[in-house]
C-alpha cells in the first residue's frame, strides 16, 4: 500500500491547484480547489487528490476493478479508522469487483458510459449514498468518515455513507445529575445525539438543520427546532448568528456561545447549556432552538432565563407537591449563597446591633482569639474552599473526591483549631459553598463571582453597600436580553400565571401553557381540564 | 459602556460616604455593654456603671469549648467598671480612657438608675440615652433603692449574666416592665406621670451541686415592685400586689395570678390565672368635677381549688366569677389609694383618657392635674368570665 502512494507522489496535477493547494498551504488563500469539477480522468482525479491529501497517512486509496466491465478501474477512498471498514469490503468492494449482480442475464452488457449509473444503482449494498462533482465535494465526505467511490471515465463520485468510528457510549449526565427521570445524555457524535432527539420527538416537525462551521475543523453545527411550536423569528435570528461566525475552529459549543451571545460585557450568559436529552427535548417543546455541535456533548439552547438555574428536569418528574417545596428551597439557596458571606461580614463589622445580643455574643467569643478582620477570615476561607472545589475537578478521579473532602475538612478543622478562623465562619462558608452545588454548575460561576465582590462591598460599606449593589445586579439582570427575550422573564417584566413554573412547579394538568414569550405561536400545550377525576364526575 | 462604568463607580463611591458605615468596627475591637447603671454619688456627681461582657468567656474557638447554658464557676464572665463625671458623658469619657476597646451600647439590655438619682431628678441624665445612636429605646429602664452599681455588679444563675437576666424577666411580663422610649413618652407627657420597674439584688435560693455541701446562697437581680415618679422625681413606691394593681389600671394584664377565697367553703381559697385583661377608662366631666369610670373585664382560668366547688355548674361558676371581680376591685382599690390618695399622682394615664375626650377642658387643667386628678373620683366595674376549668370539671379525688 505504501509502495502504491510513493508512486503516485511522483506526478503533480495541473498547476492551478498546485498553486491553490501552494497558496492554502501557506495561509494565503483558502481552499479555492473546493469549486472545481472533477476530470473524467480517473489517473488525473486520484493525481490531484493525492496531491490535496498528501501527507494525509490515514486516508486510504484503493484502486481496483469493475467486474462487470474489468476495463473500467474504480477507486476508492476513505479515512481509515472513520469508515466502517466491514461495510466498505464487504458491500462496496466485494459486490463491485467479484459478484455480479444474480438477477442480471449473462449476455447482458454495458457500456463504459453506463458504468456509473448502473454502479450507483445496482452494484452498491449501501444505505445511503450521494453524488458530486467537485473537489470539495469528495474532500468533505471523506473527512467526516464517508467511503468516495470514483469511477474511470465519470467526472462524479459516488459518496458512501459507510461511517463507523470509535465513539463514547451513551453514559449518565455527569454535570446533571437527576434520581427519577431519563439517564442518557448526549455524546460527542453529532449523528449520534440527534438520533436521541429524535426518539424522544417523533414527529416531522423536529427540524434538525446541519451546517458546519469552523474553516480548518469543519465542525458540523445543527439547528435543532420544532415547527410550529418555535417562533419563526427566533430560528431566523439563530441562523443569521451563526453565519456570521467565521472562526478557524469550533472545538466545543463554548466557542460558538460566547460568538452569538447577545451580552458579551456581562458576567452571567445568557445561553444555557446542557448534556441531558430530556432537558433539551423540553427546551424544544416550550419553542426554544436547540443547537448541536460535533465533537461535543453539550447543547445550548436559546433563549435562555435566569430561572432555568432552579429548574431541573427532575422537578417535572416527581410529584409537584415536594418539587414545589425545593424550587421554593433553591430560590432560599440562592439567596444564601449569594449574600450570606457578605451579610455575615456586613454584620460583623457594621451592624452588630443587629444580631440577637446571645448570638453576637456567641459569635464574639468565637472570634476573640481570631487574629483577622472578619473580610479577611472570610476571603481565606472562601478562597480555600473554592480552591479545593478546583482541586476536586481536575484531580485525577479516582482520588477527586477523597482527597477533597478530607482537605474540606482537615482545613477547616484545623484552621478553626488554629485559632485562625471562627467556627462561625466556617459555617458560613461551607453553606455557602455547599448551596452552590444545589444548581447547575455553569449557572452558578458568575453568581460565584459576585459573591466574592458582595463580600469585599459589604467590607467597606456595610448593609446598605451591599443593598446597593444588589440593586445594581439586579437592574442589570433586568437589562439583559437573550434572543429577545427579557433574562429575568417571568419575573421581570412580571407574568404572575408563569410563576407557577418558576416559583412552585404546578402539576402537570395546570401547565396548560408554554412560557408565552417562547411559545407565542402555539401556547397551548394540552387539553385544559385534565385534573383526574373519579369515574362519576367526569363529563 | 464607558459612561456606565462610570456610573456604577460614582454609586459606589457615593454609597461609601452616604452608608454612615464609616465607623468600622470589628467585633474584637468593641466592649459591649449589657447593662447601664447611674448613681448620684454624695458630692453630686453622676457614677456611671457598664456592665461589660468579656467575650472570650463565651466559648472561643480554639480554646477548647466554652459554656453552653449558664455561668460555670470561678469565671469571670462580665466586667463591671464605672466612673464618676459631672454628666454621664463625662463619666463615660473617663471610662473609655481605661479600657481598651470601644464602648457598644448597642445591646445594652438595661438601664438601671438609683434611688438617689430619681429623687434628685432623672432629666439630668437620660438626654445621653437619648441622643446615641446605638443606645436603643428598647432598653429597659428600672429604678433601684440599691446602688445601681451594686446591682449591677453580680450574676445570674441561669442566664449568662445578670443584665440578661433582667431582660428575660422583664420580657415574662413579671412586674410592670417598661421601655426606654416608653418612659420617655411618660416623661414627656402631661397626661401621666412615668413610673419604673423596681429592681433589686436579693438574695434568692442557694446553689447547690455535687461537692458544694456548704450551701451558697446566691444574690440575683429581681423586680420586687414599681417605682411612682412626680415629673421626672422619684416620690414613692409600690409592692409587688400593688404593682398588679397597677396593672389593672394601666390596661396591661396578662398572665397574673389572683387567689380568692372559695365563695362556697370558707377558709378555702381558689387560684385563679388571668389570661387576658383589659380595662376601658371614661372619663366625665361635669360641673368641675372629674369623674372616672373603669370598666374592666378580664378572663381567668381555674388553677386549683382547695374546697370541692363543682365547675360543672354554671351557678357556681357565676359566683365565683362575682368573687374574682371583688377581689381584683379591691387590688385596683389598694393600688389607687396609694398612688392617689398618697401620692396624689396620676401614674395611669387617665390625664391622656381626659385630654381625649375633653380637649377644651384639658388646656386648662393640663397644669395642675396631679391635683385635679387627687380630688377626682374612680369608679370600678369588673367583670369576670371563667374560660377553662382545667382538665377537670370536678374534683377527681372528691368522695362519692
Amino acid at each position: 500500500m505504501f509502495d502504491f502512494f510513493k508512486s503516485k507522489k511522483g506526478l503533480l496535477p495541473d498547476i492551478q491547484i498546485q498553486e491553490a493547494v501552494r497558496l492554502e498551504n501557506q495561509g494565503v488563500k483558502e481552499q479555492s480547489w473546493r469549486s472545481r469539477k472533477l476530470k473524467t480522468s480517473l489517473k488525473e482525479n486520484l493525481t490531484t487528490l493525492h496531491f490535496i491529501l498528501a501527507d494525509c497517512h490515514d486516508v486510504v486509496f484503493r484502486e481496483f476493478d469493475f467486474a462487470q466491465l474489468p476495463d473500467i478501474r474504480l477507486a476508492l477512498i476513505y479515512v481509515d479508522g472513520l469508515a466502517d471498514k466491514i461495510q466498505v469490503s464487504n458491500f462496496i468492494m466485494r459486490s463491485l469487483s467479484l459478484e455480479v449482480p444474480p438477477a442480471l442475464p449473462k449476455e447482458y452488457k454495458i457500456t463504459k458510459a453506463q458504468a456509473f449509473d448502473f454502479i450507483r444503482n445496482r452494484g452498491l449494498c449501501i444505505h445511503q449514498i450521494g453524488e458530486t462533482d467537485t473537489l470539495g465535494g469528495i474532500i468533505d465526505a471523506v473527512m467526516s468518515g464517508d467511503t468516495v467511490l470514483l469511477v474511470d471515465g465519470h467526472a462524479k463520485a459516488i459518496i458512501n455513507s459507510a461511517r463507523g468510528w470509535e465513539a463514547r457510549s451513551i453514559e449518565d449526565s455527569k454535570t446533571e445529575a437527576v434520581v427519577r427521570g431519563p439517564r442518557e445524555s448526549f455524546v460527542e457524535t453529532l449523528r449520534t445525539n440527534t438520533s436521541l432527539l429524535r426518539r424522544r420527538i417523533k414527529n416531522p416537525a423536529l427540524k434538525i438543520e446541519i451546517r458546519s462551521i469552523g474553516k480548518i475543523t469543519r465542525t458540523d453545527v445543527a439547528i435543532t427546532y420544532i415547527k410550529g411550536v418555535v417562533y419563526p423569528d427566533l430560528v431566523a435570528e439563530v441562523k443569521e448568528r451563526l453565519s456570521r461566525i467565521e472562526i478557524d475552529a469550533v472545538l466545543e459549543s463554548g466557542y460558538l456561545e460566547e460568538l452569538i451571545d447577545d451580552n458579551p460585557l456581562s458576567p452571567f450568559c445568557t445561553i444555557n447549556h446542557t448534556d441531558r436529552v430530556d432537558k433539551v427535548a423540553a427546551m424544544l417543546l416550550e419553542g426554544r432552538v436547540a443547537i448541536l455541535t460535533d465533537g461535543t456533548p453539550y447543547v445550548l439552547t436559546v433563549p435562555t432565563l435566569f430561572s432555568e438555574i432552579i429548574q431541573s428536569p427532575e422537578d417535572y418528574y416527581q410529584r409537584y407537591f415536594f418539587y414545589s417545596l425545593i424550587r421554593l428551597i433553591r430560590i432560599v439557596t440562592l439567596i444564601i449563597f449569594l449574600i450570606a458571606p457578605a451579610s455575615y461580614v456586613a454584620l460583623l463589622t457594621f451592624h452588630q446591633e443587629m444580631l440577637p445580643t446571645a448570638l453576637l455574643l456567641s459569635i464574639a467569643g468565637q472570634r476573640e482569639a481570631v487574629p483577622f478582620p472578619a473580610l479577611v477570615e472570610v476571603l481565606i476561607m472562601d478562597l480555600t474552599f473554592e480552591i479545593l472545589r478546583e482541586a476536586g475537578i481536575r484531580m485525577p478521579q479516582p482520588i477527586g473526591q477523597a482527597v477533597s473532602i478530607v482537605g474540606a475538612i482537615v482545613i477547616g478543622e484545623a484552621s478553626v483549631r488554629a485559632g485562625l478562623v471562627a467556627p462561625a465562619t466556617v459555617i458560613v462558608v461551607a453553606l455557602t459553598g455547599i448551596a452552590s452545588f444545589t444548581f447547575c454548575y455553569s449557572g452558578t460561576l458568575p453568581l460565584r463571582l459576585i459573591k466574592f465582590l458582595l463580600t469585599m462591598i459589604a467590607a467597606f460599606t456595610g448593609l446598605i453597600g451591599l443593598i446597593c449593589s444588589l440593586i445594581i445586579l439586579i437592574t442589570h439582570l433586568a437589562s439583559l436580553r437573550s434572543f429577545g427575550i427579557p433574562f429575568l422573564y417571568p419575573v421581570m417584566p412580571l407574568s404572575p400565571a408563569e410563576l407557577k413554573d418558576v416559583v412552585v412547579r404546578a402539576p402537570r394538568w395546570a401547565l396548560l401553557t408554554r412560557p408565552h414569550l417562547l411559545g407565542k405561536e402555539n401556547l397551548h400545550r394540552m387539553k385544559a381540564g385534565l385534573k383526574p377525576k373519579p369515574p362519576g364526575k367526569r363529563k | 459602556m464607558k459612561k456606565k462604568l462610570f456610573l456604577v463607580l460614582i454609586f459606589l463611591l457615593i454609597t461609601v460616604n452616604i452608608s454612615g458605615c464609616w465607623s468600622r468596627k470589628e467585633l474584637n475591637e468593641i466592649a459591649i455593654i449589657l447593662g447601664t447603671g447611674v448613681d448620684y454619688t454624695k458630692d453630686n456627681k453622676i457614677q456611671l456603671t457598664y456592665q461589660l461582657v468579656r467575650p472570650a468567656a463565651f466559648g472561643g474557638g480554639g480554646m477548647g469549648g466554652g459554656p453552653g447554658g449558664g455561668a460555670t464557676m470561678n469565671q469571670n464572665i462580665t466586667w463591671v467598671v464605672s466612673a464618676t463625671g459631672d454628666t454621664v458623658f463625662d463619666a463615660q469619657r473617663r471610662l473609655s480612657q481605661q479600657i481598651s476597646r470601644h464602648l457598644y451600647l448597642g445591646h445594652n439590655v438595661v438601664l438601671i438608675l438609683s434611688e438617689k438619682l430619681c429623687r434628685h431628678g432623672v432629666l439630668d441624665v437620660i438626654n445621653f440615652f437619648h441622643r446615641q445612636p446605638l443606645s436603643r429605646g428598647t432598653v429597659w429602664v428600672m429604678a433601684t433603692p440599691q446602688e445601681a452599681k451594686k446591682v449591677l455588679e453580680s450574676h445570674s444563675e441561669l442566664q449568662m449574666t445578670s443584665a440578661q437576666a433582667v431582660g428575660f424577666l422583664a420580657r415574662l411580663r413579671t412586674g410592670y416592665v417598661l421601655r426606654f422610649r416608653d418612659f420617655s413618652q411618660d416623661l414627656a407627657s402631661k397626661g401621666t406621670n412615668p413610673v419604673l420597674t423596681r429592681v433589686e439584688l436579693k438574695r434568692l435560693g442557694v446553689t447547690q451541686g455535687p461537692g458544694l455541701e456548704k450551701a451558697h446562697h446566691h444574690q440575683e437581680v429581681v423586680l420586687t415592685g414599681t417605682a411612682i415618679f412626680k415629673g421626672d422625681k422619684l416620690i414613692g413606691w409600690l409592692n409587688c400586689p400593688e404593682t398588679q394593681g397597677l396593672r389593672w389600671l394601666k390596661g396591661k394584664v396578662d398572665r397574673m395570678g389572683i387567689i380568692v377565697p372559695s365563695p362556697i367553703y370558707s377558709g378555702k381559697k381558689i387560684s385563679l390565672e388571668v389570661m387576658k385583661g383589659k380595662t376601658k377608662v371614661e372619663p366625665i366631666y361635669q360641673k368641675g368635677k372629674i369623674k372616672f369610670y373603669l370598666s374592666t373585664e378580664a378572663e381567668v382560668d381555674l388553677i386549683e381549688e382547695q374546697g370541692e366547688e363543682d365547675f360543672t355548674r354554671p351557678e357556681i361558676i357565676k359566683t365565683l366569677e362575682s368573687t374574682a371581680a371583688i377581689e381584683i376591685k379591691q387590688r385596683v382599690k389598694t393600688t389607687l389609694d396609694k398612688v392617689q390618695g398618697e401620692y396624689k399622682v396620676d401614674s395611669f394615664g387617665f390625664g391622656e383618657a381626659f385630654h381625649r375626650k375633653y380637649k377644651r377642658e384639658w388646656s386648662k387643667l393640663k397644669n395642675r392635674w396631679d391635683e385635679e386628678f387627687a380630688t377626682a373620683q374612680v369608679y370600678l366595674m369588673v367583670k369576670v368570665k371563667l374560660r377553662d376549668t382545667g382538665m377537670q370539671g370536678r374534683r377527681a379525688s372528691l368522695k362519692r
